[in-house]
């Protein structure tokens, strides 16, 4: 569905990988620095800016992390801590704070991940790579599923989960029946997650080549064997940009995991930084400390996959 | 005439003609829209239709559970009286909670709210995206870099942006603030997030420095699918750069604009965990909305049917977003 | 035995045909190109023998069994396509013995298939090459060897070349041909470009509409075309064609008449045909006497002259107000000639012209069905001659 074709992933794209980048390197250091006028250095200078402005509050925080108490009333926030006013204490303890948080976050996300990038892997091929007369309309389902505000849910959604009593049912395994919540909170990342990631995975399925398939079906492959052999083998891509989409989206998210989860011990990083904050109203060092914290493995995973999150989020177009 | 002659005749032009349309298939645009929308006659049709089931339909289950189940569920729920600990009756059914949110000032001002949110956020948001797109699409060195500054605040958690930007709204000590005074502009200064002449403004800054990266993302894969023959033609035709990018580029970014703007507005109508984690479930009249009413209704003062209603409301208000959206775009076979 | 036959096949989507009641016969062994203008349902009809599309009416046979509803992989049959659809995560050995593979083959059967197929297209020693480290020329060949190793009754084609340069196209054209003979496999081959079906097929189907408008050895179909979509069809630059009406002593027009005794060709006064006359068989008059039946001279003017290199093509005005329709070379007011290439010619110059009556063909201009393909007077035999495989389309 994606209207700015270039946004979706269009086949391995070593080729066409930048056209800014080839036209840069065709011309010589020479032309390049002839070329450095009045309009070029104002440019950096505004891009400098913004990059100043984005990352303002990322910074700001950082260094107010860093500093005691005393030091961030009586420091610019945009100033690093000054020497005796330096401190790691709010990293330490916002960390002991949140540790049981992370570890719940992990327990929730990399199932939920998987799961979701798994079933929306499979919905795409089964609606883009056979052919079937109205499977645009149950594409159509799904697609709007990415779009769906999830108060509209989260009544029922509730309701449902108290319905079903995973309590009871995970009752036969005790460490397993305390993690009901958690369990439900999964199942339930992974279904909302369906969606896009069906959208993803279909704006990838559908580069790839029909009569490729045509001519393994020709050969005498059947569509699991299409999918296990060549679908699958060739998703590795898309794989990658689903998942980290999939994984950030599901660790930053607060709604869900605050209308389901009920025991403490369940909370994950998200409602633990939550209460941080508002237990810790004027222990700002604390508070940047516990974001830091909190956003770390987002933080990671963008900085080291940034181009698939690109490719994620402009994906859902 | 003598055959080989014949034959040289038919390859010398059949060459040129097959150069032209090398990358036509044998039947031409048709054949590939026959393939993917009608199938391939009714047998082969249902065969591929009960070869397809086990891949699709377990997911689609799970979504028309959770997803449209759901919603169905929701509206239901909206039409009972359901309050408080029990269980909701299905027996009377009526649009009573609706009626009541005809009558409830929270209600229209958190409408009203809503959709000051949604409108100015979307605008401001894609303004200043358009805006830093084009300033990366002027061939600069270390694109990438600035493109990974500038989407970064995105991959965060809303609860972890919320805890920045009360410290960057903070009165004495705020970063903005701060640098006001530092500028000598003490009149500006203001309590942002306090004072409900401000709040707004300051939620949607605040919302825009977070989406403005996706906004050029969206934009720059437009701008890149434009051939540089039309800047080049723009430039021999001797338009400035301000006017090409206005009459010429611009115009072209339609869909690009589109889509954005569905995902900025649907993400208005359920952003929650930003202000909830600056106000709590009571953010004051001045930046209620519709889904931190609907928390607030169902979550913390058990009115489920009530909440419902005004899930609902929001349903529709996104339904009115994407519906058309989705529509022409399925029209158009883009999906 | 890798015969094929459609019978009565029509392939109707929701709103158009793709394929309208086609007959063919393609006997074991033989090469048969499906030509066609894009969207006349040629592709359409290799995919229901492939079994990749299923006929709305109509059956399939192959191999004398019939197949109209089997699965594709269940019809002996192996496929090329246009895109080559190598699997780009496959090694070329692992390409070429997927579908062996996927049939449980013992290992043996496969090395040695594989091995014989892979010298048959030149691959030896290239076996574990990735698609992406091969040339396009290569790739094909890795198609090819996929399709042979599977010894299938037939071979369906599907624009394999198209996406070749012009010269690797030639000669792959060559190799085909060659490999057809060593295998003496039936072909089914679809193509738009004529050259592709001129050279290489045993016999030309060409489709137009959804339907089949002749199938005939390659020179047949050059010089006896069924109609008038066949005579334009086949043939580069296209044959000129005269719409007019028979009269007592021939044809006539706004433009030129040509004598002729209709009774001898089952035509009578008042009949609308159409002449056609391809470029070759136009000469200017003082050549023309070389020739053993020329026919009256026609006077013209001469407009826009392409010299080619070993030859001219000349595009003559029949009459003076009309502009040449360099478009439409077959409009009614303009002939195209060639010419020799030593020929001395200008623009705008007066130039009569004779036409070869032994190659002068008769159009109904009605139903377009040929009348008659030489006007040299032989025993009155009314209709076509040596179209006997072809469909009317009435």
């Amino acid at each position: 569905m994606a209207t700015d074709a270039p946004a979706a992933p269009a086949e391995p794209s070593d080729d066409q990988a930048d056209p800014t980048e080839t036209r840069e390197s065709d011309r010589g250091l020479g032309d390049q620095l002839r070329d450095v006028g009045p309009g070029r250095v104002a440019l950096y200078a505004v891009l400098l800016a913004l990059g100043a402005f984005y990352l303002a509050p990322l910074e700001s925080g950082l260094l107010t992390a860093f500093k005691t108490q005393e030091a961030f009333f009586s420091t610019t926030p945009f100033a690093p801590p000054p020497i005796d006013g330096t401190t790691v204490a709010p990293w330490l303890s916002a960390f002991d704070t949140l540790s049981g948080g992370l570890v719940n976050s992990f327990i929730l996300v990399v199932p939920a991940t998987l799961i979701s990038a798994l079933l929306g892997s499979l919905a795409a091929y089964g609606l883009t790579n056979i052919d079937w007369r109205g499977q645009l309309v149950v594409l159509l389902l799904f697609v709007a599923g990415v779009f769906i505000p999830y108060q509209a849910v989260l009544v029922p959604l509730t309701r449902f989960w108290t319905m079903v009593g995973l309590n009871d049912l995970l009752a036969f395994w005790e460490p397993l029946a305390s993690r009901a919540d958690l369990v439900a909170l999964i199942i339930t990342h992974a279904a909302y997650g369906i969606p896009i990631c069906t959208v993803l995975f279909r704006s990838f399925y559908s580069t790839i080549d029909g009569e490729m398939l045509e001519a393994a079906r020709l050969d005498g492959a059947s569509a699991a064997t299409i999918y296990r052999r060549i679908i699958l083998p060739l998703s590795g891509p898309i794989f990658a940009v689903t998942l980290i989409y999939q994984f950030t989206q599901i660790w930053n998210d607060l709604l869900f995991a605050l209308v389901l989860l009920s025991s403490p011990e369940n909370q994950v990083v998200t409602i633990a930084l939550n209460k941080l904050k508002g237990s810790m109203v004027q222990q700002y060092n604390l508070q940047m400390a516990g974001a830091f914290i909190a956003a770390l493995p987002t933080l990671l995973v963008y900085v080291l996959f940034g181009e698939q999150f690109a490719e994620g989020v402009a994906g859902e177009t | 005439m003598n055959p080989m002659d014949l034959v040289s005749r038919l390859v010398r032009s059949a060459d040129d003609e097959a150069h032209e349309d090398a990358d036509v298939r044998t039947d031409g645009g048709t054949a590939t829209s026959e393939r993917q929308g009608s199938g391939r006659g009714f047998l082969a049709s249902n065969r591929n239709l009960v070869e397809s089931l086990p891949f699709w339909l377990p997911p689609a289950l799970l979504v028309g559970l959770f997803v449209y189940g759901a919603i169905g569920w929701n509206v239901l729920i909206s039409l009972t009286d359901w309050e408080g600990l029990g269980s909701p009756e299905y027996g009377s059914l009526d649009l009573s909670m609706y009626a009541q949110l005809l009558g409830d000032d929270t209600f229209i001002i958190a409408f009203r709210n809503t959709l000051v949110l949604l409108i100015a956020f979307t605008v401001v948001s894609l303004a200043v995206g358009l805006v830093v797109a084009i300033l990366v699409d002027q061939r600069i060195r270390f694109e990438n870099t600035f493109r990974t500054v500038y989407l970064l605040p995105m991959s965060l958690s809303f609860v972890v942006t919320a805890i920045f930007w009360s410290w960057m709204y903070n009165f004495e000590i705020g970063m903005i603030n701060q640098l006001l005074r530092l500028a000598g502009l003490d009149f500006l200064t203001q309590q942002w997030i306090s004072d409900p002449q401000w709040k707004m403004a300051a939620i949607i800054f605040a919302l825009m420095w977070q989406f403005s990266g996706y906004c050029m993302v969206v934009y720059l894969a437009g701008l890149r699918a434009i051939p540089t023959e039309q800047y080049e033609a723009a430039r021999t035709d001797g338009a400035s750069t301000l006017r090409m990018y206005w009459r010429i580029i611009v115009p072209q970014l339609r869909a690009s604009t589109t889509s954005a703007a569905v995902v900025l507005m649907v993400f208005a109508l359920k952003a929650f965990d930003f202000l909830y984690v600056l106000f709590g479930d009571t953010p004051g009249p001045s930046v209620d909305i519709l889904s931190v009413m609907m928390f607030r209704e169902a979550f913390s003062t058990t009115n489920w049917a009530y909440g419902s209603a005004i899930a609902t409301v929001l349903f529709l208000m996104a339904l009115s977003v994407i519906g058309p959206y989705l529509l022409t775009q399925y029209r158009r076979g883009d999906l | 035995m890798g015969d094929v036959k459609l019978e009565n096949v029509t392939k109707r989507y929701e709103d158009v045909t793709a394929v309208d009641n086609m007959n063919i016969q393609i006997h074991d062994g033989e090469f048969v190109c499906l030509v066609g203008p894009s969207g006349c349902g040629k592709s359409t009809t290799m995919e229901m023998v492939a079994g990749l599309t299923m006929p709305t009416e109509g059956t399939v046979h192959i191999a004398g069994r019939e197949v109209t509803n089997l699965p594709p992989k269940d019809r002996g049959v192996a496929m090329v396509f246009q895109n080559i659809a190598l699997f780009p995560h496959m090694d070329v050995y692992d390409n070429i013995s997927f579908g062996l593979r996927l049939r449980n083959f013992e290992k043996d059967e496969i090395d040695r298939r594989v091995d014989k197929a892979a010298e048959v297209v030149q691959l030896e020693g290239m076996l574990d090459r990735m698609p992406d480290e091969m040339s396009g020329g290569q790739r094909q060949r890795v198609a090819i060897a996929r399709a042979i190793v599977r010894q299938p009754d037939v071979f369906l084609m599907d624009e394999p070349l198209a996406n070749l340069d012009a010269k690797l196209r030639v000669h792959m054209r060559t190799e085909l041909q060659r490999l057809h003979k060593d295998l003496e496999t039936t072909v089914i081959y679809v193509t738009h470009d004529q050259a592709e079906a001129m050279t290489m097929s045993d016999r030309i189907a060409i489709i137009d509409g959804g339907q089949l408008q002749q199938i005939d050895p390659p020179l047949e179909c050059y010089n006896q075309p069924a109609n008038l979509f066949v005579a334009g069809f086949i043939g580069s630059p296209s044959m000129n064609f005269v719409e007019g009406e028979v009269t007592e002593n021939g044809f006539t027009s706004e433009y030129m008449d040509v004598e002729f005794d209709p009774s001898n060709y089952g035509v009578s006064a008042g009949d609308k045909v159409t002449l056609g006359v391809r470029p070759e068989d136009i000469y200017p008059a003082e050549s023309g006497r070389s020739i053993s039946s020329p026919t009256g001279e026609i006077r013209t003017k001469t407009d826009v002259i392409e010299p080619m290199g070993d030859e001219i093509f000349i595009y003559l005005l029949l009459s003076e107000e009309v502009e040449t329709d360099l478009e439409d070379p077959a409009a009614s007011n303009q002939l195209l000639i060639s010419v020799p290439p030593d020929s001395d010619v200008e623009e705008d110059q007066d130039m009569s012209v004779v036409l070869d009556r032994n190659k002068i063909h008769l159009f109904d201009t009605e139903s377009g069905q040929a009348i008659e393909h030489s006007l040299v007077a032989s025993p009155a035999a009314s209709g076509a001659s040596g179209t006997s495989g072809a469909e009317s389309d009435d």
